[in-house]
């Protein structure tokens, strides 16, 4: 073993000698072990400080207790390959059976869900406003203030990234969900189907059956629908294209749009995709429009019935028919 | 190297291959750290990603935490190591081709890694990020870190081994096992970057975990208490504290570490089982952690004065503070019920910064300026550029840590609040917003320790060049 | 105490027992999880089969772009069974749903939210409008903008060697006619059809063009495999069809 040489007395460094002797320090009174490196390195032979020790005693008692009482040790002798602890967690199963099992996060969540008052609370809530007829939740204060709170973080989480955090959505990509307008209808069951199902809103393009100076005028037309002052001339001819080209078919003859298809109402001065409120003058406005009926678009709403559950939805509509009632 | 061709004999210690790697590690410190104060300052103001697929947070934060763990780190811990070996050795390092190897093969690796980073090539796992080539690098580098470090241990002109070189073995060991078993993965093709890792999912992570926990706990922690048991005593010429707290606080930090990683991974798919393991011995941990802190503070004793009047002491002294308040913390957010709010929140994050900056960083910084002059055999050029670069890391880690706390725990209670409903109170986002204070108080932080480098290079670079003049003076001295 | 002199006297005996002190832990942490049943759980569908499956072609090639773009840094996929993470982000992540992750990406922070069931969440025009400008949609964000990846084109070269490298790893990709007859087995028909190597690029083009992720169906862009990468996290158990009984006993 090279080791072997390591006990030899190590004179051989100029600098250096080492007396192996063991050194009382004169300021506090303790020795060394006798051991020096590099000319100065030296070790006291201080105890262990007591209070580490007992401390560290602590630990050990607090690890053997969790251990006895959590899940652990890896044994492969027990049921499960280790050894369950003694704490124990009951919950009821979806079929209703109570079953008691070890400490484990999964049931604690499901007794956290079952047995926690604030939780409990926010279910019941829940269940009621959905029991509730909407004109009736909207006059109980109680109720209102609990839909009000519940929309306030779901909407954030879940909504928000399209709708925005008012619900003022984005002109062209979001509806405005707090103006008085919809697409798919203003019903709370229309709403709610909405919100369960998803929506895809599809808007055809016409550049390809339309010339450029047809969808000019029909772009007139539809914006004299709500009242725009437009090149009348033109907005004669869009009229009859309007009706010529399918337009009405689904926006209908009048304009008023249809639900059914969630066609936009063109009368109402309210725009969700034409970004007619920011442009600044008639033939902004014109060009806005002849964009939508060039290229069309079409645009997806999320469903929602697999993340939410139909009570939490219909408390989802009344936040959103309170906040556009705001 | 000139001069050592020139000289006859063979000079008693391989200072050559420490001086390297001491200033490759101010070199990572510095690249490192600004990429830290870099990506703190994109999430303070998004804008400054820039659009640039190389610089986005994504890609620029893994180059920070290797820069600064192995490039400032790993560098001042071989230089630091070989130092010490040599030193309480008292001969040569072995094989000093090996040596400049290590050199040269550790640089290389990082370099490739961190340029990989940016083009977008991570095996995407945390401080484990470089891919398969690299970690082949590695490897043999580490190997042959091992070899020239047992081998100068063999050959040692002392009897005992310090403990500082217990705590560098037991690193050495522990990095080759977890590096070896944690970068287990099959490439894609032999000439191509990409590689996927043998395990999947849960078994994954847990591999991840034990190597990302230990990566502390030996990287960061175990080597650098190396550092301090050789520095401390030495800035401060007084003896260790307590052999026998050596001992059992060596013996019990070893075992028990490599039990915790699962602390990492609380309440997630893991099994329960693992979880309850980890915790329990991250509380048997904290006492052998302060075991260190113990024996370098209280090294001390009969000389508090120094405290005061030699800033390298208190650079020594305050990373063993920040060493006992982040495994004081660390195992405290090893419980399950507070690592229930800490987890995924920036209060992890001010935890790893009050370890690696208040202590890795500091316990370096304090090690270096004790080992530079002397290395280059001259004296310090400014105390006083030492005493301002101290004051300015600091308030820096202090500001960082509070900042982090403010921001870690608001953003956990705010996930959590519910309303008198029992509905959430808060949405994400509005935790985002409410995080950018916060953020940018630590941002600010981190130009404090940046700030602060440069002084410690400006001084550095004057310490080395002024040797010039020293020798020259003493040539002089000696011809007259 | 004095014991300790013939260890510190002797390199070889420190080395030999620092490596049993530092073996022992990981051991017993990280070996059971390979064999004690209690790790990942097998959910199956009502039909027998197996509910989660590995990732397409498209898919896996919009997970490497997301451990390319670092997203795991910001982002974790691993919900904890805690009241607000069950509101926020849904049912709590199961190990097998990222049984067939190489690496696994759970992540450790969350400075975004977390993504473990983004599927489905937004449309995909959403998720491509956000990832190219997050704050387009969401003004408070600190998400930077990854417009190149619609831009770039999706490099599909190395498609089959990487399922093949997956398929060393343990994910049941096919190559033979009795490894597809097998997937047939445990995952159905159709998804059997998804995890054929053979007909990976051919796959691949469909469901790109079908999903039409980005918005623009003449560009087989990065952002359509990252896209349809997003749309599929979280959504292959259908957690309406399993007691919660079934995953508790489990643990
Ligand atoms: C991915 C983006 C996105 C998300 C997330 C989203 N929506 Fe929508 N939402 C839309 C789009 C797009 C439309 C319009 C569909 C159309 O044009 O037909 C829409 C339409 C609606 C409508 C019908 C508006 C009308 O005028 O008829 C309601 C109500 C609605 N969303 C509510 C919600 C609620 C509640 C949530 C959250 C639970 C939500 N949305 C989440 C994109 C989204
Ligand atoms: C297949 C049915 C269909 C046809 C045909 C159709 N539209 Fe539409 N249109 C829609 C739908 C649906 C929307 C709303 C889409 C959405 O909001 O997602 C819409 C929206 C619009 C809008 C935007 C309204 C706003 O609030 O910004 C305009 C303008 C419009 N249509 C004009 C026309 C004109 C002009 C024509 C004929 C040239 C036409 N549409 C033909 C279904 C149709
Ligand atoms: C600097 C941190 C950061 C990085 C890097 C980052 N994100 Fe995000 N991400 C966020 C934040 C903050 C949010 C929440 C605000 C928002 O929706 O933009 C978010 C939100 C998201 C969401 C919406 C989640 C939800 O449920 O609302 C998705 C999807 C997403 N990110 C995907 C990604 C992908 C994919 C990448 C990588 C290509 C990525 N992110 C990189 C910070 C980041
Ligand atoms: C007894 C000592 C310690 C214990 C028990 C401990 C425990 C922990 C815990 C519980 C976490 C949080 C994990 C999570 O929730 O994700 C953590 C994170 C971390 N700690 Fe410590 N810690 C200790 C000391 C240290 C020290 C001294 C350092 C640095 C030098 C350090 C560096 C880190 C790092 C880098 C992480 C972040 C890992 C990640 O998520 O990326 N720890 N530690
Ligand atoms: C100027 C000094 C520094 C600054 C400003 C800084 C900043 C940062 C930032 C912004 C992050 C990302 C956190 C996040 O994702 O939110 C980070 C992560 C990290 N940094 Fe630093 N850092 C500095 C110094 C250091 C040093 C010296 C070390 C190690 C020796 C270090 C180790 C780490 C580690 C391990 C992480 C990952 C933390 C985790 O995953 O939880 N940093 N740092
Ligand atoms: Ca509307
Ligand atoms: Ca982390
Ligand atoms: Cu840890």
């Amino acid at each position: 073993m090279a080791d072997t040489k390591s006990t030899k007395p190590t004179e051989n460094t100029s600098n250096n000698k080492i007396k192996h002797e063991v050194i009382k320090d004169p300021l506090t009174g303790v020795e060394t072990t006798g051991h020096v490196w590099d000319d100065t390195l030296m070790e006291f032979n201080n105890p262990l400080p007591t209070w580490w020790l007992w401390a560290f005693y602590g630990t050990i008692i607090f690890s053997i207790v969790y251990f006895i009482i959590y899940p652990s040790w890896p044994t492969g002798l027990a049921e499960k390959g280790y050894i369950a602890g003694t704490s124990e967690i009951t919950y009821k199963s979806d079929a209703g059976e109570e079953i008691t099992t070890h400490w484990n996060t999964r049931a604690l969540l499901a007794h956290e869900m079952q047995n926690d008052p604030n939780e409990l609370k926010r279910q019941t809530m829940v269940k009621k406003v959905a029991a509730t007829p909407l004109a009736s939740v909207v006059k109980d204060p109680q109720q209102s203030q609990f839909v009000l709170a519940y929309g306030k973080g779901i909407f954030g989480d879940y909504c928000a990234g399209c709708h925005q955090t008012g619900g003022q959505g984005v002109i062209g990509d979001y509806p405005n969900l707090i103006d008085d307008a919809w697409l798919w209808g203003s019903d709370s069951v229309d709403i709610e189907t909405t919100i369960r199902k998803g929506r895809t809103g599809n808007m055809p393009a016409h550049k390809a059956s339309m010339s450029d100076a047809e969808i000019t005028q029909t772009a007139n037309y539809v914006l004299s629908l709500s009242g725009e002052s437009v090149d009348s001339a033109a907005a004669e001819h869009g009229k009859k294209l309007f009706n010529t080209k399918g337009c009405s078919g689904c926006h209908m003859p009048t304009g008023v749009g249809m639900k059914a298809l969630g066609a936009a109402n063109l009368t109402d001065k309210i725009w969700t995709q034409a970004n007619v409120p920011a442009a600044a003058d008639i033939t902004a406005k014109v060009a806005a429009v002849k964009t939508i009926i060039a290229n069309g678009f079409k645009r997806e709403m999320p469903a929602w019935e697999s993340r939410l559950s139909n009570d939490e939805i219909k408390v989802l509509v009344a936040y959103i028919k309170l906040l556009s009632a705001e | 190297m000139a001069s050592k061709a020139a000289s006859p004999v063979v000079e008693q210690y391989n200072y050559d291959i420490v001086k390297k790697f001491a200033l490759m590690s101010l070199f990572w410190g510095l690249a490192g750290m600004s990429a830290g104060t870099y990506i703190a300052s994109e999430l303070a103001w998004p804008f400054l990603n820039f659009d640039i697929a190389q610089i986005t947070f994504g890609r620029l934060r893994p180059l920070h935490t290797s820069g600064v763990i192995f490039g400032f780190g790993g560098n001042a811990l071989f230089a630091t190591s070989y130092y010490i070996v040599q030193r309480t050795c008292q001969t040569r390092l072995w094989g000093t081709g090996f040596a400049n190897f290590t050199f040269w093969g550790w640089n290389a690796a990082i370099t490739i890694a961190g340029i990989g980073y940016l083009m977008g090539i991570t095996a995407g796992r945390e401080y484990a990020e470089p891919e398969w080539y690299v970690d082949l690098i590695i490897l043999v580098v580490w190997v042959v870190y091992f070899l020239v470090y047992t081998m100068t241990l063999l050959k040692r002109n002392q009897p005992h081994i310090y403990v500082a070189n217990w705590f560098f073995i037991s690193f050495i060991l522990a990095v080759a096992l977890l590096h070896i078993f944690n970068n287990l993965a099959v490439p894609v093709s032999f000439f191509g970057t990409k590689s996927y890792s043998l395990f999947s999912g849960a078994q994954d992570a847990m591999t991840q975990w034990w190597y990302g926990h230990n990566a502390v706990g030996f990287f960061l922690t175990a080597a650098f208490l190396g550092m301090m048991y050789y520095f401390v005593p030495k800035q401060a010429g007084r003896p260790v504290y307590s052999y026998r707290l050596s001992i059992i606080h060596f013996w019990a930090l070893s075992f028990m570490y490599m039990w915790v990683g699962t602390h990492h991974l609380h309440w997630t798919a893991i099994p329960d089982w693992t979880s309850s393991l980890a915790a329990a011995f991250s509380i048997m941990l904290l006492m052998p952690s302060w075991g260190g802190m113990i024996n370098g503070i209280m090294t001390l004793s009969g000389a508090w004065d120094k405290l005061r009047s030699d800033p390298i002491m208190m650079f020594l002294i305050t990373s063993l503070s920040f060493y006992g308040m982040s495994t004081f913390e660390g195992p405290m957010m090893a419980l399950k019920s507070v690592n229930a709010l800490s987890h995924y929140t920036d209060w992890t994050v001010g935890h790893v910064h009050s370890g690696a900056l208040g202590w890795v960083a500091m316990v370096t910084f304090g090690s270096m300026y004790h080992m530079i002059p002397r290395l280059w055999n001259t004296t310090l050029y400014s105390l006083k550029m030492v005493y301002i670069h101290f004051f300015l890391t600091t308030i820096g880690i202090l500001l960082y840590i509070t900042a982090l706390w403010v921001s870690g725990i608001g953003q956990g209670l705010m996930l959590r609040a519910f309303d008198e409903y029992g509905n959430l109170a808060y949405s994400f986002i509005e935790t985002v917003a409410f995080m950018h204070g916060p953020l940018v108080a630590r941002a600010i932080a981190g130009m404090f320790i940046v700030t602060g480098l440069l002084f410690m290079l400006v001084n550095i670079y004057l310490t080395i060049t002024r040797r010039d003049t020293v020798e020259n003076t003493v040539a002089a001295t000696a011809k007259a | 105490m004095m014991k300790h002199e013939s260890i510190e006297t002797n390199a070889a005996l420190l080395i030999v027992l620092t490596l049993a002190a530092i073996s022992i832990g990981g051991l017993v942490e990280i070996v059971p999880l390979f064999y004690i049943e209690g790790t990942v759980e097998d959910v199956k569908n009502a039909d027998g089969k197996d509910a989660v499956r590995p990732y397409t072609g498209l898919e896996q090639l919009g997970r490497d772009i997301y451990t390319r773009e670092g997203c795991y840094n910001c982002h974790s996929q691993m919900i904890r069974p805690f009241r607000d993470e069950a509101l926020r982000y849904g049912h709590y992540s199961l190990a097998a749903e990222s049984q067939y992750d190489h690496p696994f990406q759970w992540g450790s922070m969350r400075r975004g939210p977390d993504l473990a069931r983004v599927g489905g969440k937004y449309s995909s025009s959403w998720n491509t409008k956000h990832l190219i400008a997050p704050r387009s949609v969401v003004p408070e964000s600190i998400m930077p903008n990854y417009p190149w990846l619609q831009k770039t084109d999706l490099d599909t070269s190395d498609l089959i060697a990487k399922m093949k490298t997956l398929k060393k790893v343990g994910v049941p990709y096919s190559l033979t006619k009795i490894e597809y007859d097998a997937n047939v087995e445990k995952f159905g028909e159709d998804v059997a059809k998804k995890l054929d190597i053979n007909a990976a690029e051919k796959n691949l083009m469909k469901d790109a063009k079908l999903g039409n992720f980005d918005g623009n169906p003449d560009k087989l862009s990065e952002m359509d495999a990252l896209v349809a990468y997003l749309q599929i996290l979280g959504t292959m158990i259908d957690f309406s069809k399993h007691d919660e009984a079934e995953f508790i006993k489990f643990r």
